[in-house]
């Protein structure tokens, strides 16, 4: 599998570099710039990248900026873009295309090195990726007004884990229990939301942070 | 309150302090020849009571006493008509000292000398009145005082014209040309159309000082060397020829004054004279500082605007300094209670992993996992704490997303709508952002509220942001520490910040911050 990384601080790069490889990735490009980067995405046509928020040439967010920009080039290139923060606006700047195939992580996500590199899986294969506490403020927001509110708190946990991205199995495996306990929770969630459940992962998941950015 | 024992000497200085108060029995015994009634000594008791029970209200009374005292005297002085000839007594002047004739059914005074008296007597309660509003402190005599200052030129006062001078000269004229149009024709006294003229003519001096003291100030010059010059010509006029008739008004069988001097075909006109040169030295004097009145009252204006700017910066700027300070400490303090304690932890289990690692790999594993896990932390504390001196958003895109940034960020429906066509500078974005970051914050906490707008814009050099919520209201700048500190903030660039908050709400934080937008936005891609 072809990735692209663009990360201007070298250390990071080269770990990520080496975490990817490691892990069996195809590095086709490990780049520091902006502008590089933006060449890198629309001429390599990676299978996955993994885009750094803040990058030169100005040093804010250029990185989001050239993930986005990618993306309309080429509908649907999966980025997973990681940050030292994660700001609401910069999720809902990656998510309103509603192509699925982007993740949005804290830095901190690559320690985990296992689910860091299940999670560049997952955005290469075109499902949504994201951090813990993007799904936390978002549910905070939504759990103060409106149907969230009566779910209960092992419903709302499944519900944040689906919006993480995370599959029926992952979930299951997270909460310690069976696969089809997970399934039977989703049903009651979606059903009591007034969404219409997917069988595809992905779908279903775009739905859920349909319904939570409402 | 005081004791009985020290009554006398408490109280004889509270007298002391209001000297004045004593004035107002001696003013109302000169009002005993006003009429035969009893109704003059009551006024004497009263005012006794006066300075006995409350000296303070009295010394305040005291200078207005003492002018309505002078003006009924210069009615007394003008009223040629005698109805009573022997009820006829002003203060120590008494009647019988006014020689009358008899015309028809009307008696007349046909000597001057009564006059005199009585003029000077109105004429230093008067000016005692005018002298009592100068002192510091005086009810109501802050223009007097200010007239004052200005023709010293001190209290911060250009030394100019006072405006409240033409006042005195519209007198002097009036008394000159118009004695009837004071106190009516000496046949018909009472209320004339030539009195309402009187009161137009001090009305329309009254507004001049007041809406145009420029022009007051020149016309109270000019009336002062004209009204001079009339005394210095009659002055020469006699000393030329002592029968001609004395130029002005004066003529027939009245007497004419000059000031305090009648004109009764005597020497007294040559007095008039030097009266009239006095009259012109001090216009002449006066002159020259009407060519410096606009350029020097400008300069005390803006001096003395310069000198609140300067108390008003001094102010805002140990409150900067302090907020700087304090928020360095908390930065200092956050550092070492969070990301520096949790980095000596990762140390400390690195160097265990090192002892460990040949020995027992396993525990050393689970080291590094805790590690992991400390660094995760260290690096969560940076991430509060760098959101708390400059926020992401902010430093990325500028003011108008880092405000919708914090609307996504907030617990409550939030309707953000920003107009702004460019940047403000870094320090005031950062300052108005935590300002609207704590009106939400609030309004999510205290508030109760469902609903929060946010408005943002930029207009006439000044940056306004509001954020308005449908909570109970209740809210005040002073109470929490939350709104005051961000007012503080704002002070340091001469922002305000005002809350209304009726009980039962709505509540709106409203914030103005004087600064020019840079076109240039933050970044483009």
């Amino acid at each position: 599998m072809r990735v692209v990384i663009g990360e201007d601080l070298f250390l990071l790069r080269d770990g990520l570099v080496r975490l990817l490889e490691a892990h069996g990735f195809e590095i086709a490009a490990a780049v520091g710039t902006a502008p590089e980067l933006l060449a890198a995405l629309t001429g390599l046509r990676p299978d996955v990248s993994v885009v750094d928020v803040r990058m030169p040439p100005s040093h804010t967010d250029d990185g989001l900026r050239v993930a986005i920009e990618a993306r309309r080039v080429v509908p649907g290139l999966p980025v997973l873009v990681l940050s030292q923060y994660v700001e609401q606006l910069y999720a809902a700047e990656l998510l309103a295309d509603r192509a699925g195939g982007v993740g949005y992580l804290l830095k901190d996500r690559v320690f985990s090195d296992d689910a860091f590199a299940e999670a560049v899986r997952d955005v290469a294969a075109g499902g949504t990726v994201l951090d813990p506490e993007v799904v936390e403020r978002l549910m905070a927001r939504r759990t103060r007004s409106g149907p969230l509110a009566g779910l209960t708190p092992r419903e709302r946990e499944v519900l944040a884990l689906m919006a993480e991205g995370r599959s029926n199995a992952a979930i299951a495996a997270r909460l310690f229990i069976a696969e089809k306990s997970v399934a039977k929770h989703a049903a009651g969630i979606f059903a009591r939301l007034g969404l219409a459940l997917s069988e595809d992962d992905n779908r279903r998941v775009l739905a859920v942070l349909a319904y939570l950015n409402g | 309150m005081t004791t009985p024992g020290d009554f006398p000497a408490g109280y004889l200085r509270r007298l002391r302090a209001n000297w004045p108060a004593v004035l107002l029995p001696l003013v109302a015994v000169g009002t005993r020849g006003l009429t035969a009634s009893m109704w003059p000594d009551l006024v004497i008791v009263l005012a006794l009571i006066l300075v006995v029970v409350a000296p303070r209200e009295g010394a305040a009374i005291a200078p207005y006493a003492l002018f309505a005292y002078g003006a009924y005297g210069l009615y007394l002085m003008h009223s040629l008509l005698i109805r009573e000839a022997n009820s006829v007594t002003y203060g120590f002047v008494p009647a019988w000292w006014r020689p009358v004739a008899q015309v028809g059914a009307n008696w007349y005074p046909i000597d001057s000398r009564w006059n005199q008296c009585v003029l000077t007597e109105a004429v230093a309660c008067l000016t005692a009145g005018v002298c009592l509003l100068a002192r510091p402190g005086a009810l109501g005599g802050g223009p007097v005082r200010r007239a004052l200052a200005q023709l010293r030129g001190t209290g911060g006062q250009p030394k100019t014209v006072p405006p409240l001078l033409l006042i005195a000269v519209i007198f002097l004229w009036e008394e000159l040309f118009g004695q009837d149009l004071w106190f009516g024709t000496p046949w018909q006294p009472g209320f004339t159309p030539m009195m309402l003229v009187a009161l137009l003519i001090a009305a329309a001096g009254g507004a001049a000082v007041m809406w145009l003291p420029r022009a007051a100030a020149v016309l109270a010059v000019a009336g002062t060397v004209l009204i001079g010059l009339i005394g210095v010509v009659s002055g020469i006029q006699w000393l030329l020829d002592p029968r001609s008739a004395p130029v002005g008004p004066w003529s027939g069988d009245t007497i004419g004054f000059y000031g305090a001097v009648p004109l009764d075909g005597g020497i007294t006109r040559v007095f008039a004279g030097l009266e009239g040169v006095a009259l012109v030295a001090v216009g002449c004097l006066l002159a020259p500082r009407l060519l410096t009145w606009t350029a020097d009252f400008e300069l005390a204006e803006r001096a003395q605007a310069l000198a609140r700017r300067v108390d008003g910066l001094t102010r805002s700027r140990s409150d900067a300094t302090e907020t700087a300070v304090a928020e360095l400490r908390r930065i200092e303090r956050d550092l070492h209670d969070g990301a520096q304690a949790r980095l000596v932890a990762v140390g400390m289990s690195l160097r265990a992993v090192e002892q460990l690692i040949g020995s027992n790999p396993e525990a050393a594993l689970a080291l590094v996992a805790e590690a992991r896990e400390t660094s995760s932390r260290a690096l969560a504390d940076l991430r509060d704490l760098v959101r708390g001196i400059y926020p992401p958003v902010l430093a990325d895109r500028g003011l108008a997303e880092a405000v919708r940034n914090l609307a996504l960020d907030t617990l409550l429906d939030v309707e953000v709508e920003v107009d702004l066509a460019g940047e403000p500078p870094m320090p005031v974005a950062a300052a108005v952002y935590f300002a609207l970051a704590e009106a939400l914050a609030n309004a999510a906490r205290h508030a109760g509220a469902g609903t929060v707008a946010v408005s943002v814009g930029h207009a006439a050099g000044t940056l306004r942001a509001s954020v308005t919520d449908d909570g109970c209201g209740g809210a005040h700048a002073s109470r929490g520490t939350g709104l005051a500190g961000v007012e503080r903030r704002l002070a340091a660039f001469d922002g305000i910040l005002a809350v209304s908050s009726p009980a039962g709400g709505p509540t709106i934080v409203a914030i103005e911050v004087p600064c020019a937008l840079s076109s240039v936005k933050i970044s483009s891609c």
